[in-house]
């Protein structure tokens, strides 16, 4: 699995290694592609994000770039009619579900929305689909941080720092569908679950759903 | 072992069941359908009232339960078998016919022709069922016994080669069957249609001792039922099927996925399991041959979308049901990681029959690229409702106006919606292409599971569309972006149009994000969650439009844009039917006696047009909903 | 959801009993809340938190498949449960008018439950009886062609039930629910 390969991402020619993933061969050579849910180094990608999508020549339609490794000769476009359509309307689904409202976000201008905004020209307000402005509440129960479920995109990065590298246990998804939610073990408030504070979730939240209270 | 040690072991197992058959049939035998369908319809009730009257006579004759034979609109049924006469099935039993059949039958030999249904085996007094339409399209491979023996009893599966098949293979070598599989083209009938073969060999040539083989028996499209019936009527064929599978594949444990909602299906299977231990079919050393194979039952826990395949074995592993990126595809990593098989139901139920008879065989029905049969659940406006197995390559037209008689009440053919909520609805200009899996697909609908539901004049397109999205929404797993939130605001977009709120630029925006989610989702139930929208979009758009331009709904079925209305011209003014069965208390009796519905409190439950005596008629619904004296808009 | 009196002791006995016929692994979880349903008639906090325990994972893991699957649930169901199929069949000649009329005559919505936890209401996908649409599955029996009058009748008989019952049975209810809340 260690042949050297080249393979080429909008016209530029890029050495790698066969096998590798190619959203991460491509953010190391400085190509963005948008994501939110791609972890590196998880076995099984979680492709639930659906923003990572490119075309690869010879398939006839875009494909995720979380799940595609490469292989020798590969043609690569981040950037096609189909693509950018695509990733378009996942944009604005997520936002449809997204408290917008960034001059009052703690994560404003540190916010990967607003980062695939500018990079793709998109529009940070709703647009085709309306806002479903569900009800929900915040827990501000931790001393260190906060949680906001109405700007979460549940791309699933906390609840993997939570299980996998602070071996904690204490935040997973439940429900499903439009239900779908980052949650506590019976909805109960952080502070009586077996959150440590470490911290680790907050860091690797990129949006403002789960932000360091700040004066700690 | 050698396959002649393998027949005469056979062959035992086999006598033995024939000889209890012969000394079955000696007395009369009843044989009553109790699937879930014939319980629900009372055949519980009848059984009973059979051996009660069969007792208060001294009756030397013998009742079983068999399962179901397909044909649903006569619930409950019963077959009574005497010496002398032919098999004869009849229909809508209840307790006066029950006392009837025996007195009249059983003691007097008067088989009350003017009660049969149709006679079972050839014979010149009764017709049989070759002798109606449906009997000229009807063609049973898999459906062949059901109904016709008790699921419960592993001998009545024997005595029609039960298990053969497996006797069979034993002694060939595991290349050779998937071989036959292959070349018999037997395409995977849970709904896409891949080559069942070609997934063996992946599974069999996959790295690692350890495999598995699973049923997939989470039938959860809305309007399908036939796996329910099949485990329920000769569970023994899917097991024979599975076991097959899983010898050729080199897998030691398989499993049933069932729903939980078919608790009957579950008992069966239970029991066939442990007969099929008993008589050395299942176990250690399988009839001598060196062969283990154990079975298990996993009851799914009621989600939907757990009938995809990486999610069902997700929520076999204890996590939720969620589908994950493939590949890596299933025959080289699903259950614990291992190379796994899953198959439909119908798909294992073929091949003891493809075993037995050959591929060749297997080839010669249906056509060239989708060989076999398709069994549908016909229902909806339809007159014979119920179980169809049909060639493949049978038209649309054949299976709704021939086998199943077309809408009754003399209403106008709409549409059919094949394959639940990944299918679409098409029109009648489409009743002429064939079933298989490839022409269905490119008229945009899908073969899925087999669900068909006919829609007449009365069903409104745009709320058709609206109740699949409700259900693909309810049942998404919210996992990817696309299906979570897309079929959402499809829904939504639906909902505003059924209530005269739609405009054009959201029609525009419904047939993109329609687009986008097939094109963008995760797994298959998010990637043709949006194909009931878009073949309405396709084949009905004129609906859409009488929606949004004249807030006018053509079947009247849409509540927000009808309303109820008494025609004074026809209002006797002496009944006061309506006014009773009105459960709101929003008909009153006006000054000159008409009957008049007060538009605030009516809640369109379509009691009182039902209730209202045929010669007056006097209920109609109109839309949009206008009054028409005051000519003035009413909600 | 507050525990009524002896519940506690009734949810340890059980789960205890349960561990006993499962191995701990993950594979069997949603066996063992099968069967911690089908014994206590929905899922307790205190019972979720005890299979985490047995299983060796969090208890929010457990948590998750409670609220993922339409099977389980996290309240205690009525005495009388009403299900009513939305399957296209049964959708299509009025499944939606008989769930409106049970609303309407048991004045709750559907996923809820009476207050004096007599009746509970939920839809259900095809329970695959279509020919005899609409289906209502009333306490485990299925009711076909079900129209309001219908409706009426089926609540009717429940009722008829009840009071068939005789007053033992309600004293025995009322008395566990009048019970010492723990």
């Amino acid at each position: 699995m260690s042949r050297e390969i080249t393979i080429t991402i909008d016209d530029k020619k890029i050495r790698t290694v066969e096998g590798k993933i190619l959203l991460w061969v491509a953010l190391a050579n400085d190509i963005y592609i948008p994501h939110l849910c791609a972890i590196e180094g998880k076995d099984l990608p979680e492709a639930s994000c659906r923003l990572c999508f490119v075309e690869i020549e010879g398939k006839n339609k875009p494909v995720t770039s979380c799940t595609q490794p490469v292989y020798d000769g590969m043609v690569v476009r981040t950037r096609t009619a189909k693509v950018d359509r695509l990733v378009k309307t996942a944009f604005e689904l997520l936002l449809s579900d997204h408290r917008l409202g960034c001059a009052s976000c703690p994560k404003n201008r540190n916010c990967e929305l607003q980062r695939i905004a500018k990079e793709r020209k998109l529009k940070l307000r709703h647009t085709r689909f309306k806002y479903l402005g569900r009800e929900t509440a915040v827990d501000d129960s931790p001393d260190s941080f906060s949680f906001d479920p109405s700007r979460c995109v549940l791309c699933g990065q906390c609840i993997w720092a939570d299980h996998e590298k602070a071996k904690v246990g204490a935040i997973g998804f439940a429900r499903r569908g439009l239900g779908r939610t980052v949650a506590t073990f019976n909805y109960e408030s952080l502070k009586d679950s077996p959150c440590t504070e470490c911290g680790l979730c907050v860091e690797a939240c990129p949006v403002g759903a789960l932000s360091f209270k700040k004066n700690t | 072992m050698t396959a002649a040690a393998l027949l005469e072991h056979y062959s035992k197992l086999k006598e033995e069941a024939l000889k209890k058959k012969e000394q079955e049939q000696k007395q009369p035998l009843i044989m009553v359908g109790t699937a879930s369908c014939g319980i629900a319809a009372g055949a519980l009730e009848v059984k009973e009232a059979f051996l009660k009257e069969i007792k208060k006579h001294k009756l030397q004759a013998s009742v079983q339960e068999v399962g179901c034979m397909g044909y649903c609109y006569a619930e409950p049924i019963a077959i009574i078998s005497k010496p002398g006469f032919p098999p004869l099935c009849y229909g809508n039993v209840d307790e006066g016919l029950v006392k009837l059949l025996v007195q009249s039958f059983l003691i007097e030999d008067d088989p009350c022709y003017e009660y049969a249904l149709v006679a079972l085996e050839p014979n010149d007094i009764f017709p049989t069922f070759s002798d109606f339409p449906r009997g000229v399209y009807e063609h049973k491979i898999i459906m062949e016994h059901c109904g016709f023996i008790d699921p419960e009893e592993i001998d009545h599966y024997l005595v029609h080669d039960g298990y053969a098949a497996l006797a069979k293979v034993l002694s060939q070598k595991p290349e050779e069957i998937i071989e036959i599989i292959k070349s018999a083209k037997l395409r995977g009938r849970g709904g896409a249609g891949f080559p069942a073969g070609i997934k063996w060999e992946a599974c069999r040539k996959a790295a690692g001792e350890e495999k598995y083989v699973i049923c997939n028996a989470d039938e959860g499209d809305p309007g399908a039922f036939m796996d329910r019936s099949i485990l329920e009527s000769n569970p023994h064929q899917v097991i024979e099927g599975l076991a097959i599978c899983a010898y050729a594949v080199g897998a030691s444990q398989g499993y049933f996925y069932i729903r939980a909602e078919y608790p009957l299906a579950v008992k069966r299977v239970q029991k066939a399991l442990q007969q099929a231990r008993e008589k050395g079919f299942l176990g250690k050393n399988i009839m001598g041959s060196g062969f283990n194979l154990e079975i298990e039952i996993f009851q799914g826990s009621g989600a939907f979308v757990c009938g995809e395949s990486s999610a069902l074995v997700s929520s076999m592993e204890g996590k939720m049901g969620l589908p994950r990126h493939r590949p890596p595809r299933l025959t080289s990593s699903g259950y614990r990681g291992k190379p796994t098989v899953i198959n439909n139901v119908k798909t294992f139920s073929y091949v003891p029959a493809i075993i037995r008879k050959g591929a060749d065989w297997f080839k010669s029905i249906g056509t060239e690229d989708s060989p076999g049969t398709a069994v549908f659940t016909l229902v909806g406006k339809v007159k014979n409702k119920g179980l169809v197995e049909v060639p493949m390559g049978t038209t649309l037209r054949q299976l709704i106006f021939d086998v199943g008689e077309g809408p009754p009440d003399d209403k106008q053919f709409k549409a059919v919606q094949i394959g639940g909520p990944s299918g679409g609805c098409l029109p009648e200009s489409a009743l002429d292409i064939p079933i298989d899996f490839d022409s269905l697909k490119e008229a945009g609908a899908i073969m899925g599971s087999g669900g068909l539901v006919v829609l007449d004049e009365d069903d409104c397109m745009v709320a058709i569309a609206r109740y699949f999205l409700e259900f693909t929404q309810q049942e998404s797993c919210g996992k990817c972006t696309f299906c979570r939130l897309g079929t959402k605001h499809i829904l939504d977009i639906l909902t505003d149009i059924t209530r005269g709120e739609g405009t054009m630029e959201s029609l525009q925006i419904l047939q993109e994000l329609a687009e986008d989610v097939k094109d963008g989702s995760l797994c298959n139930l998010g990637k043709t969650a949006p194909n009931p929208v878009l073949t309405t979009l396709k084949y009905f758009k004129d609906e859409y439009l009488a929606h949004i331009m004249e807030k006018r709904c053509p079947a009247l079925m849409c509540k927000e844009i009808t309303l109820y209305y008494i025609l004074p011209e026809k209002c006797t003014k002496l009944c006061n039917v309506c006014v009773g069965s009105c459960p709101t208390e929003a008909i009153f009796t006006r000054e000159d006696g008409i009957k008049v519905i007060d538009q605030g409190k009516c809640v369109k439950c379509d009691n009182c047009r039902k209730t209202c005596p045929p010669e007056h008629d006097a209920v109609v619904k109109l839309s949009p909903a206008i009054l028409p004296e005051e000519g003035g808009e009413k909600k | 959801m507050e525990l009524l009196k002896g519940e506690k002791e009734a949810i340890l006995k059980h789960t205890k009993e349960i561990f006993q016929e499962f191995e701990a692994k993950r594979e069997n979880l949603i066996p063992i809340l099968q069967e911690v349903q089908k014994r206590l008639g929905y899922l307790p906090r205190l019972a979720m938190q005890k299979i985490a325990e047995f299983l060796g994972i969090p208890p929010v893991d457990v948590f998750a498949l409670a609220t993922f699957y339409n099977q389980f649930r996290l309240n205690p169901p009525g005495k009388n449960e009403i299900k009513v199929c939305m399957g296209t069949a049964c959708y299509m000649v009025g499944g939606k008018i008989a769930l409106e009329s049970f609303e309407r005559r048991l004045n709750i919505k559907e996923g809820q439950t009476t207050p004096d936890r007599e009746y509970s209401l939920e839809r259900v996908a095809c329970v695959g009886c279509c020919t005899l649409a609409p289906v209502v599955v009333v306490n485990e029996q299925i009711e076909g062609k079900v129209s309001p009058t219908r409706v009426d009748g089926i609540i009717l008989s429940l009722q008829g039930e009840k009071s068939k019952e005789g007053e033992e049975a309600n004293e025995d209810t009322k008395e566990k629910l009048k019970g010492e809340k723990q």
